[in-house]
């Protein structure tokens, strides 16, 4: 009997080495394990072997049956990858057609510098303050020390709604009104719309300017070097240089504008910086005690800076951007490049 | 103001370089914009800052250099070799316009053309060369910045001067032959009878210096900066005199350009010099100014010693008195711009140097910042288009009224209650736009124009209405056109277009948690959408927006062809009042679903969501969701009929549903769409 479960095994290894697909191996299972297989059939010697012997026949008998079983498995993987492989094979699809997907939509080059800054200035403390497009002169002018017949107000060309309503001109305006809603210690930005009636080559008559300003007790102007180099650093890279000079502004004083090393020729001179290796940034200085006056604060107490840019200039130099008209223009070849 | 190298080199003794001596300047706040090389001289292209008037003149310059430079400043010789005589008669009839006014009188001139070196200065500067006289008086308006003029004394009635208003609303011919209309308040000069010059701004032609000139009256004056201005202003005439008065000349200056031009009028064209006349009402009143060290280095972040303090304001000819800690300073007549101590203290900061101020941090103390929720809104609005494949655009906020017309609005529409600007740049640009609308189609055919295909665009920007407060109301607007155009890409879907904003729109919906929201047909939307493919939007019952295919005349009008979809979103505030203020957690379900399909034939007319409203009202609480996922017409169903299948999915939170519940109650739908909604089953 030992011998008849030996044989079982040799005529399994035999006849599975020659099966040639899942077929044969399905049906050499049924030959050997089936109801009526070959070793199902020595199961019913069992009964007629001595009582002592029976638990090592049946052993040896489930071992046989495991190892039938696992060759028998085993051939049937191999037999259903190769199938499996075969089939794949077949069913192939192009994979030069293009890709399914949503054409991206991009924010307006205004929108992404602007969002940028604002992100630079809130992770150093400041809030966001809003005020109107359609401005008081008095917020606009008058607060910030431009008294009305004053040629300081040449510097911007207003447009005029009525006597005492206009486009702001700038985002100063935001400047007295938050003001007058807080106290110190002030730490603000005003991003938004400005006016100005001039449009040539240069210029657009509507543009984006961000404000900024801080308002506390000890505050210096070379805390407004050290804000305003920090944030130049950070939009234009560490290698730029900074520049602050001397100008005027009624609301600031004293007053500055700040030059950055010019980012096409990192300032040997070209066309794009006249030749002076230097551009034009921002434009800022200690708030002047007069627009503390207006606003109701105590300007022995207080000092504080402002500064402000024009986004459009900031988007052009990043970008590399030659002509402020194409803002405006909204050309889908000009705004799916950002 | 262009200013001559050489000639400021008769104020300072100097050979700096051209360039650098620009540099230096610059960089004490008088930005050079160019510098202009010859053989001979440089002349400086100066930005100069309307708070120093001074500074338009080469010898206000030069006391710059002077303190920059750190050199001694050398004034001109204002000596005149002989005179007699009277001066003329001054009346000041308004002191307040007029604080002084001074006068010579010339007799025997001889008019001609100037001395080279004359003519060569002005050009140099920009002025041309005219006759001698004038050319002297323009040569003063550089040289000391004084603005002067010289009447042919012939032509006064009387020989007199009177400075008073413009008494009437006559007319009066300027030298540049413009006949000019005059308005009361406008301060003239006159002489018995007739006014001879607009004070400060230009003079007239009746008295003109002419080549037959033979006596002239020479006026250097002071006249009131805003007085000038206003004129200047509502004359709409701009001189370089008018440009001088309005910033402010030196009170004290005024004789010494008198002298120096009647002396060098003297010595190039002839004649006698009287003596002077000079009227001064309004007397200088120099300001003392008190300032402590010690704020000058806290304002400035820096540590600048007192004796470096008192040189510098010393160098810019400020007088100080006062010893330890605190000084009292008294600017120069010729500085107007300085007023209180932070005058004094930017005076330091300019000349120490902007560029030896160290750049610090300040000490902040911590503050909660307040929640901007428009702002992030805003940014959501914005992602969630871009990421459903718009452009967003940016347009100018100025609107042409004209197209309101071309959208079709009615005469009563609120829309048309415009904000107009008073002083536009071009009539097109008239109004602030009250709708963004048009200026997205606008961007759409500006853009199929240049060949471009597929066009999504949106705007988030302010629209402006009039209210009852003395500014607009200002509201944030968004709207979106979709312009679906040919078919591009293989993946282009073959929907009409509408279906592809309303998705971008759902999107956004979806996203902020807003779960009440519909889309009703509810026509006349708005007069330039399509009347039976447009329909409003509610969030909560209330009406926050509109959706709809363009009307095909108004597209006509915007020269715009293809299939257009346009939303409006009125205000954005609409929106963020409907974003729950929280979100709470629902379970997840622990027993499987049934999902049963429901088709059905029902006429055009019927709307899928009144099939959908009719399915949830069987009152049962099994059923989950019930999805919309096809739609056909066409044969061999009748033209006006349709087929909408549904898939039904029905699930209870408690139990595994049995098919035979779900077959009884999905019989039940079925029996009543047939019956509410005249539905037959497709076979």
């Amino acid at each position: 009997m030992y011998n008849d479960l030996h044989a079982i095994k040799e005529a399994l290894r035999e006849e599975s080495e020659k099966a040639s697909s899942l077929q044969d191996i399905q049906d050499i299972r049924v030959k050997y394990l089936g109801k009526k297989g070959l070793l199902t059939a020595q199961l019913k010697y069992l009964g007629s072997i001595p009582k002592e012997q029976r638990p090592e026949f049946g052993s040896l008998l489930n071992e046989t049956k495991k190892y039938i079983e696992a060759l028998l498995d085993r051939q049937e993987g191999t037999f259903k990858s190769a199938e499996l492989n075969r089939s794949l094979q077949t069913q192939q699809i192009d994979i030069t057609v293009p890709g399914c997907f949503t054409p991206c939509g991009h924010h307006h080059p205004i929108t992404k510098v602007l969002d940028e800054i604002v992100s630079i200035f809130i992770s150093l403390g400041f809030t966001v303050e809003e005020g109107p497009e359609v401005e008081l002169d008095f917020y606009n002018f008058e607060a910030l020390n431009f008294p009305k017949d004053h040629p300081a107000r040449d510097m911007q060309d207003t447009f005029f709604i009525s006597d005492d309503v206009v486009l702001r001109t700038h985002t100063s305006s935001v400047q007295v009104r938050t003001m007058e809603k807080n106290t110190p210690p002030l730490r603000v930005i005003a991003p938004g719309k400005v006016y100005r009636c001039d449009a040539d080559v240069t210029h657009i008559p509507m543009f984006h300017q961000l404000e900024g300003f801080m308002v506390d007790k000890h505050i210096r102007m070379s805390d407004l070097k050290g804000v305003l180099q920090l944030f130049i650093h950070r939009v234009f890279g560490r290698d730029t240089s900074v520049r602050f000079r001397p100008s005027f502004f009624p609301f600031t004083e004293p007053s500055a504008e700040i030059d950055i090393s010019c980012v096409i020729c990192k300032g040997s001179g070209c066309n794009v910086c006249k030749g002076t290796g230097w551009l034009e940034i921002l434009g800022a200085g200690m708030i002047n005690p007069r627009v503390y006056e207006m606003a109701g604060y105590d300007p022995d107490l207080y000092t504080g800076f402002a500064f402000g840019m024009g986004i459009e200039r900031v988007a052009m130099l990043k970008y590399g951007i030659d002509d402020i008209r194409l803002f405006p223009e909204n050309d889908k070849r000009f705004l799916e490049q950002f | 103001m262009k200013a001559s190298y050489n000639w400021l080199r008769d104020f300072v003794d100097t050979n700096i370089p051209p360039r650098e001596l620009a540099h230096k300047l610059t960089m004490a706040g008088f930005e050079v914009e160019a510098v202009e090389e010859t053989e001979e001289d440089a002349i400086f292209d100066i930005g100069i800052t309307p708070n120093r008037p001074d500074c338009l003149s080469i010898r206000g310059i030069a006391r710059e250099i002077s303190a920059i430079l750190e050199i001694p400043f050398k004034d001109l010789s204002t000596k005149i070799d002989k005179e007699e005589g009277e001066g003329p008669v001054v009346l000041i009839d308004t002191p307040a316009l007029c604080p002084r006014y001074s006068s010579r009188i010339v007799y025997g001139v001889k008019p001609g053309p100037s001395p080279e070196w004359l003519s060569k200065r002005l050009e140099s500067c920009g002025i041309r060369s005219s006759i001698n006289i004038v050319d002297v008086t323009n040569y003063l308006l550089l040289e000391i910045g004084q603005p002067m003029h010289a009447f042919d004394l012939d032509n006064l009635e009387g020989k007199k001067i009177v400075v008073k208003e413009a008494d009437n609303t006559g007319t009066f011919t300027t030298l540049d032959n413009e006949e000019r209309r005059l308005s009361k308040g406008m301060l003239l000069i006159w002489d018995v009878i007739k006014p001879v010059a607009v004070a400060g701004v230009m003079g007239g032609q009746s008295t003109e210096v002419t080549s037959g000139t033979v006596n002239i009256l020479l006026e250097s004056a002071y006249f009131n900066p805003s007085s000038v201005r206003r004129t200047s202003k509502s004359l709409n005439l701009s001189s370089e005199s008018s440009y001088r008065f309005e910033r402010g000349v030196d009170l004290e200056a005024v004789t010494v350009a008198l002298d120096r031009a009647a002396q060098m009028i003297a010595e190039i064209a002839g004649g006698k010099i009287t003596g002077m006349t000079d009227v001064y009402p309004g007397r200088y009143a120099p300001r003392k100014i008190a300032v402590a060290f010690n704020k000058i280095n806290s304002v400035i972040g820096v540590d600048i010693e007192e004796s470096v303090i008192r040189k510098t304001l010393l160098n810019l000819g400020f007088k100080i008195e006062g010893e330890v800690d605190f000084i009292t300073v008294t600017p120069p007549s010729y500085r107007n711009d300085v007023e209180t101590d932070i005058d004094i203290i930017e005076e330091v900061a300019r000349l120490y140097g902007y560029d030896k101020i160290p750049a610090t941090l300040p000490v902040m103390q911590m503050r909660p910042a307040p929640e901007h929720k428009t702002q992030e809104l805003l940014k959501t609005l914005k992602e969630s288009m871009v990421q459903s494949g718009f452009l967003e655009v940016i347009n100018f906020s100025f609107m042409n009224p004209d197209l309101l017309d071309k959208l079709n609005l009615p005469l009563d529409d609120r829309r048309r209650n415009l904000i107009y600007i008073r002083n536009p740049l071009r009539k097109e640009d008239a109004a602030m736009r009250t709708t963004i609308v048009p200026a997205l189609l606008n961007n759409i055919s500006f853009n199929l124009n240049r060949g471009e295909k597929m066009l999504a665009l949106f705007e988030i920007s302010n629209v402006y209405l009039p209210s009852t407060r003395k500014l607009p109301d200002e509201t944030i607007q968004m709207a979106a056109v979709y312009h679906k155009g040919p078919i591009s890409s293989i993946w282009q879907s073959k929907h009409e277009g509408f279906y592809d904003l309303k998705g971008a729109l759902e999107n956004i919906f979806a996203k902020l948690n807003i779960s009440d929201v519909s889309f009703i047909r509810d026509a006349p939307v708005v007069p330039y959408l399509h009347p039976g493919k447009s329909g409003v939007i509610l969030i909560n019952n209330e009406k926050i927006g509109h959706i709809g295919v363009l009307h095909p005349l108004v597209a006509e009008a915007f020269d715009i062809k293809g299939d257009i979809t346009v939303a409006e979103i009125y205000n954005v505030a609409n929106i963020l009042k409907a974003i729950p203020s929280k979100v709470t957690y629902v379970s997840l379900p622990r027993y499987p679903y049934i999902e049963r399909d429901a088709a059905v034939v029902v006429h055009d007319d019927v709307t899928v969501s009144s099939v959908k409203e009719e399915i949830l009202r069987v009152e049962s609480d099994i059923i989950e969701a019930v999805n919309l996922f096809d739609i056909y017409k066409g044969k061999p169903l009748p033209s006006n009929k349709k087929n909408l299948a549904f898939s039904i999915r029905y699930r209870s939170a408690s139990r595994t549903l049995t098919d035979s519940e779900v077959d009884k109650l999905h019989s039940e739908i079925i029996r009543r769409l047939q019956i509410n909604l005249d539905a037959e089953l497709r076979t």
